[in-house]
């Protein structure tokens, strides 16, 4: 029987836990941190983009007033060891990175820190830090790095190139497919750089007890775990003389997600000194020296027969790693994920990619939401409408008529990816109908256009098997523990992280439904190592809430079982006849006795049918059987102005899947803020070097984020395929609106102009971009 | 124009939320930094330190600014309102109360200054499409993609006592 009297909590659009705090100005964030005692940090960072630090004078900036401690890369160096990436590319030889190096490879590069009494003390100090460099020719973009006689990032390895791996069928089985298709599709495709772009910069403060021999770290990351884990390799102590918590995180979108050289620093000035060191990172350092994501370019093709039937699709993608290849989630996973992705919702005889991963003077990149699908999906997308425009074909037909179906679910792909279940062609079908309700006419120099994307993405990541034979040392597998506390009070604790994402309501939620308490008696604590289960992936991959939450239901349902037996006890009957009521459990002869009298009871000890069980706490590790899969179609219309080049999305639909919704007002909130994320990339957002390797998007006033009259209201319809695989039937979602936007955005803008569809290959679409297509095709009157 | 050295302390005073300041402060200090980390006002919050992305943004004689583009001397003789004055000690806000219920902040960071704007988009009786356009359009927000921060402006502009201030829409 049921414990519960109450509505069910799923599918309820219950405001967030913690926007009260927040609307009152109570956030806290790690620069909200009391500075009682604190001393502050600035870093000394390359300016030039490749080269060798000759000299590093430090001197003056020792005597500056206030100053504590400067450190440069001849103090650090020997204080600690690489850290090794977590996921390497076939053939990668460099295979961690280093804190500190006198050779540079990307300007902003951390050389060396400054600690002093005041933030404008250290900066004033770190100005004072002479630097002399012997230069080398920088590598800025793929195309660069691959040039026969390029300059080498590593001149040991004696090539640029990270690694390389094929996937899917034989190279040969699609080479004679292209060589024989009535239509082939060729386009080189292009997704820049760009910069996550949190409105909360990264930022740490570290602080060593001498007495205790214990590193505690405040850090804004979606990985306190792994950055424990990093921090005790690189400083060559125990992950037990570690503590890291992040509190409230104001936005990461992936980047935040491993340690980064910088903080190491940070770490290491803050144990010489047995003191507490602040950084915070400025916009400047954020956009310019901070990881970036994105990043590829491919030659794609996509071979059809003379029926419209796809035949084969192959990427040719050549991955923008920067620097060096990051740990954590960074490196070459998201070039490897696009390839591995690259078939999307359709049925083809042959599909595979051949993925690369170049060295290059910029910046690392890192995760980024939609981690390769985004990638994938936009050179998929583009492919199979411009096969639509060349062959006469209406690009929903093209696409209904290649899309598995939903009888052929499960469906396994050419590169071994397990499709799970759903009605891919129903949203195709949906989203078609609003883009047919939505269309509006051209007018004047203003011409219009709807474009569809559609995908299949990667969520709940993921199985701990898939992991150990590809060799990820990521923690797939996740969990939760329940307590009742001994007020009868219910606290939550898990290894996922608060981003910003509504992930504390939502577990909230998913306890109050399998406990049958109310969801004010539940607490949900996140982020903290000393008190979280371990995760060192924790909230990435669109996996906190179906893997957490999975977690969770499971340990819940125990947990009340406990708390039904304990009740039977007090109140001397079976557990069958106890129902809880409120705050109230009662016997089927009337007796009654109060949650919290049966909580207290049980941390007594008192009544318990186990020996050996009596703490009011469940913890539940939830290893996924398999990967859970979302999908959707997403239509936008523009409005491109012929004269000045500018694209407006005028409207933009969404059709998805993800699987059981546990909070809608939160599920579309990830929806939407995805979808402007999309928006941003497709329209505005780069992050662009000159020739020397120098970043030229250094502010928010020449690196562009979408603000509101860029976003039109986002019509969302759900459908809801409960996974197979995951109790609650969750599937995730955090990534999903960010996966189809450039492509439905390029799209509708091929569908508005035809006369440049063939040439709307590189995001993102500004209307310099534009416009110069537009002028070539001699539109601009 | 008097010029100073940037160490200089400088006597100022101001009213911050109904508490007086007197005091020094840093010449050089931005007023971002003295509302954070000398008044311990720290819902105010610094995203661009360049005056784009209005999370800092508080009310300077009711007027909404930027602070990290004010010096905190030149907040001397006036009076400061930050986020932390908005809600009752019950009760958040018709605005706030709004953001929440449409969903209108996700990571929190932007929020603060968001606020502000509409505070002052409210006391100056600014009809709904002035806060959602003008206003709003001066914020950035990278989490919410705007839509529930709108759907706020409107639900809160179309009932309660702005009402009757709201064109037809």
């Amino acid at each position: 029987m049921t414990a519960t009297e109450q509505a069910s909590m799923i599918g309820v659009r219950l405001p967030r836990v913690q926007d009260d705090r927040m609307l009152r100005g109570h956030g806290y964030y790690v620069d909200d941190i009391d500075e009682a005692g604190v001393l502050h940090a600035a870093i000394i960072r390359s300016p030039v983009a490749a080269g060798r630090l000759a000299a590093f004078d430090a001197d003056a900036a020792r005597e500056a007033p206030g100053v504590a401690l400067v450190l440069g890369p001849d103090d650090i160096e020997p204080l600690v060891d690489a850290v090794p990436s977590s996921w390497l590319l076939m053939g990668q030889q460099i295979t961690d990175w280093q804190i500190v190096s006198r050779t540079v490879r990307y300007v902003g590069q951390p050389l060396g820190v400054v600690v002093a009494t005041s933030r404008a003390a250290a900066e004033d100090a770190a100005e004072l830090v002479g630097m002399e460099f012997d230069d080398q020719p920088a590598v800025v973009g793929v195309p660069a790095a691959q040039a026969p006689g390029a300059p080498l990032l590593y001149p040991e390895v004696g090539t640029n190139q990270v690694g390389q791996l094929h996937v899917g069928s034989p190279v040969e089985e699609l080479e004679s497919v292209f060589a024989t298709a009535a239509h082939v599709i060729d386009l080189t495709l292009t997704v820049p750089r760009i910069s996550h772009s949190p409105l909360e910069p990264r930022g740490i403060v570290a602080e060593w007890l001498p007495a205790t021999r214990q590193l505690t770290i405040s850090s804004s990351t979606q990985v306190p775990h792994l950055v424990r884990q990093e921090v005790a390799h690189a400083l060559r102590i125990r992950v037990d003389q570690v503590r890291v918590a992040a509190h409230d995180v104001g936005g990461s979108f992936g980047q935040k997600t491993t340690l980064f050289p910088d903080e190491g620093m940070i770490c290491v000035a803050a144990r010489m000194l047995g003191r507490k060191v602040k950084w915070i990172e400025d916009r400047s350092e954020a956009l310019t020296a901070s990881y970036q994501g994105r990043g590829t370019l491919s030659r794609s093709r996509l071979a059809l027969d003379s029926h419209g039937r796809f035949l084969a699709i192959h990427a040719d993608l050549h991955g923008d790693v920067g620097a060096f290849s990051s740990s954590g989630t960074g490196g070459t996973g998201p070039f490897q994920v696009a390839g591995l992705m690259i078939e999307g919702p359709y049925r083809y005889e042959k599909a595979g990619a051949t993925i690369s991963a170049w060295y290059t003077n910029a910046p690392p990149t890192a995760a980024f939401r939609g981690y390769g699908m985004q990638e994938g999906t936009w050179i998929r997308e583009r492919l199979v409408d411009q096969a639509a425009h060349e062959l006469g074909l209406d690009p929903v037909e093209l696409r209904r008529a290649n899309m598995i179906t939903a009888d052929q679910l499960p469906h396994v792909t050419h590169t071994g990816i397990p499709f799970d279940n759903g009605d891919y062609p129903a949203a195709l079908a949906r989203a078609a109908e609003i883009g047919a309700e939505r269309c509006r006419p051209s007018s004047g120099r203003v011409r219009r256009g709807v474009g569809l994307a559609s995908m299949v993405e990667i969520t709940a990541y993921a199985p701990t098997f898939l992991q150990e034979m590809f060799q990820i040392h990521w923690s797939g597998w996740e969990s939760s523990t329940i307590r009742v506390n001994e007020d009868g009070t219910v606290t939550v604790f898990s290894g996922v992280t608060s981003v910003g994402q509504g992930i504390e309501t939502a577990l909230t939620q998913v306890a109050a439904e399998r406990l049958g308490v109310p969801p004010e008696w539940v607490s949900v604590q996140l982020g903290d190592t000393s008190t979280a289960t371990y995760s060192n992936i924790a909230s990435q991959a669109s996996r906190a809430l179906a893997l957490a939450g999975a977690a969770l239901w499971r340990a819940a349902d125990t947990l009340r079982g406990r708390m039904l037996a304990l009740a039977a006890s007090a109140l001397d009957t079976t557990p069958e006849a106890v129902r809880l009521s409120g705050e109230l459990f009662e016997s089927k002869e009337g007796a009654t006795v109060s949650w919290r009298e049966v909580a207290h009871r049980g941390w007594m000890g008192w009544g318990r049918d186990d020996p050996d069980r009596i703490r009011l706490e469940e913890t539940v590790d939830f290893d996924p059987p398999s990967i859970a899969f979302g999908y959707a179609t997403h239509g936008a219309q523009v409005a491109v102005d012929l004269d000045t080049g500018k694209v407006a999305v005028e409207d933009y639909w969404v059709v998805h899947d993800s699987g059981v919704v546990v909070n809608p007002l939160i599920a579309e909130g990830q929806i939407i803020g995805g979808v402007t994320m999309g928006l941003g990339g497709a329209l505005h957002e780069q992050s662009t070097f000159d020739s020397s390797g120098q970043p030229t998007a250094t502010s928010y006033l020449d690196y562009i984020v979408p603000v509101s009259e860029d976003v039109p209201d986002i019509v969302i319809e759900h459908f809801e395929s409960p996974s197979p695989h995951i109790p609650g039937g969750f599937k995730g979602l955090g990534e999903s609106g960010t996966i189809p936007p450039p492509a439905a955005i390029g799209n509708a803008i091929a569908a508005a102009v035809p006369e440049i569809a063939r040439h709307l290959t590189t995001t993102p679409f500004h209307p310099s971009r534009i416009w110069t297509l537009l002028d070539e095709a001699g539109l601009t009157g | 124009m008097e010029t100073r050295e940037p160490r200089e302390q400088i006597e100022i005073s101001a009213v911050i939320n109904d508490h007086a300041f007197n005091g020094e402060v840093p010449a050089r200090m931005l007023l971002s930094d003295f509302i954070r980390h000398e008044a311990g006002l720290t819902g105010t919050h610094v995203g661009c330190e360049q005056g784009v992305c209005g999370a800092c943004t508080v009310l300077l004689d009711g007027e909404p600014v930027r602070s990290c583009l004010l010096l905190a001397v030149q907040a001397d003789g006036h009076i400061v309102e930050t986020v932390e004055s908005l809600a009752g000690d019950e009760r958040l806000s018709a605005f706030q109360q709004a953001m929440k219920d449409e969903h209108g902040l996700q990571c929190g960071f932007c929020t603060p200054g968001i606020l502000m704007s509409m505070a002052a988009a409210e006391r100056h009786g600014y009809p709904a499409q002035t806060a959602e356009r003008e206003m709003l359009g001066g914020h950035v927000c990278r989490c919410t993609g705007y839509v529930g921060i709108r759907a706020a402006i409107r639900r809160c502009w179309e009932s309660g006592p702005r009402a009757e201030r709201t064109e037809t829409r």
